[in-house]
């Protein structure tokens, strides 16, 4: 991944499913078109060229690894070119509910090399921020059963075989993925969020970060405000 | 990265990855390979026709085919957006699907494998499209090395006559996403002098067999048969 240096910034939110990252962004958002800014959001796969495809095939449970990896590596490119840099260089925030390290952390646990997931993705721009929305294991499980009405096949990892149990599935997959994000937050120097926290807590910690980094660059004129 | 750090002119890219090893398998894979108009899909139809009249079972797998994708791919290059990257990680995504679904279980279960174009087809095709060489090869690196790889060699004037003569190139086929050129035919003829060259370098990177693709189409297949008895141990 290669630094931009575009005049726009690129935030983002990681964090397994359930972690709320979805509902952190919108507020996000809401928030920083208030104070005027643009903002432009971009979720994980969502491309118009290939969102459809990975549904579909996710629907009869048919990939294998490589190309699992392979999909959303794809929605990724597209989105950047068609949503990500235009953004970028019309001076917005982009929001992006997840990105690569998304990528890194479940290609890996479901057993792709590590070194090729990340040659892969050496198209992506480096973002400016980025947060990592953490929550242990156990509320995490009791607040996807909840809100969902159940355990999804590729969340819970079923397609890698760990166990033929979805609940002890999801409970070694999901350890597996929080594993490898804590490994790269640190690395990369991610904001760790504890997820439990109330959403409005979280919510002030996200905007105090930004208004930091967006403080700055308003001072420095490359963010533009109307 | 460690493993992409030595020269381009010999298999050194992540030594390591399946591409660059023998594979174990009962099956024998065998691919064509070379530009638009080369004559290798003629030839590896008459192979395909010959072995199974010799008993061989075999199956027959060609470029952006899969269930998977292939319709999204083709859809795509109709709206003319696409950047190199995507593009390449499309075909990857077609590749990657048809290996995991028909290659490989067909070499597992001792067939023989004919593929109408392989992972070299995106190596030569992409690397003009300015990606870069080495991404494209790591992009790859989960493929079967071929028992065999068979580049119809041909001179870029009679690429473009044989293509010429029976319709116009595609926008993509002639490269027209990269402003070579506004006019279709000369950017035509940049671009496959481009896929030309990077096939011609592969030559010895993955120890190609060269096939004389301007010879008489039988004596091309004479000498196909020839090789391919001796990859398959037939008698």
């Amino acid at each position: 991944m290669h630094n931009h240096d575009y005049p726009g910034k690129l935030v983002v939110i990681e964090g397994t499913d359930g972690v709320g990252r979805s509902t952190q962004v919108e507020m996000l958002q809401n928030w920083l078109q208030v104070e005027g800014f643009g903002v432009s959001t971009t979720a994980w796969k969502s491309s118009q060229l290939i969102s459809k495809v990975i549904e579909k095939a996710k629907e009869k449970n048919a990939l294998n690894t490589i190309t699992f990896s392979l999909l959303y590596a794809t929605d990724l490119a597209d989105r950047l070119h068609s949503t990500i840099i235009p953004a970028l260089k019309a001076g917005h925030i982009v929001l992006a509910d997840r990105y690569v390290y998304t990528a890194f952390a479940r290609d890996v646990v479901r057993g792709a090399d590590s070194t090729w997931v990340r040659k892969i993705y050496d198209f992506a721009i480096k973002p400016d921020r980025v947060f990592y929305l953490k929550m242990p294991l156990d509320p995490l499980l009791r607040r996807i059963i909840t809100t969902r009405g159940g355990l999804d096949f590729y969340e819970s990892g079923r397609d890698i075989g760990i166990s033929t149990d979805l609940y002890q599935s999801f409970k070694l997959y999901q350890s597996q993925i929080m594993f490898e994000f804590e490994r790269m937050a640190e690395a990369n120097r991610f904001i760790t969020l504890n997820a439990e926290d109330p959403v409005e807590a979280i919510q002030k910690v996200l905007r105090r970060e930004l208004g930091t980094l967006l403080m700055d660059e308003t001072l420095s004129g490359s963010i533009v405000r109307s | 990265m460690k493993c992409f750090t030595q020269s381009p002119t010999k298999s050194t890219y992540c030594p390591d990855m399946r591409l660059n090893k023998k594979h174990d398998f009962p099956g024998k894979l065998i691919v064509v390979e070379g530009v638009d108009g080369s004559g290798k899909s003629t030839q590896l139809d008459l192979l395909r026709n010959w072995l199974i009249s010799r008993g061989q079972s075999v199956i027959f797998t060609e470029w952006n085919s899969s269930r998977l994708i292939s319709k999204t791919i083709k859809q795509a290059k109709r709206s003319n957006s696409l950047i190199p990257n995507t593009f390449s990680l499309l075909h990857a995504t077609d590749f990657a699907d048809r290996l995991e679904n028909i290659i490989i279980p067909a070499l597992k279960a001792g067939l023989v494998v004919l593929a109408d174009r392989y992972c070299f087809t995106a190596f030569a095709r992409d690397v003009a499209r300015g990606v870069d060489r080495e991404w494209v090869r790591n992009l790859y690196g989960f493929s079967v090395r071929p028992d065999g790889a068979f580049y119809f060699q041909v001179p870029i004037e009679v690429s473009l006559a044989r293509i010429a003569n029976s319709r116009m190139p595609g926008y993509y086929e002639s490269g027209m996403d990269m402003g070579l050129s506004s006019d279709p035919m000369q950017s035509f003829q940049i671009f496959q002098s481009r896929i030309i060259n990077e096939y011609n370098q592969m030559v010895d990177e993955y120890g190609f067999y060269t096939m004389p693709a301007t010879q008489a189409i039988h004596e091309q297949q004479v000498l196909f048969r020839e090789h391919a008895t001796k990859i398959l141990n037939l008698t």
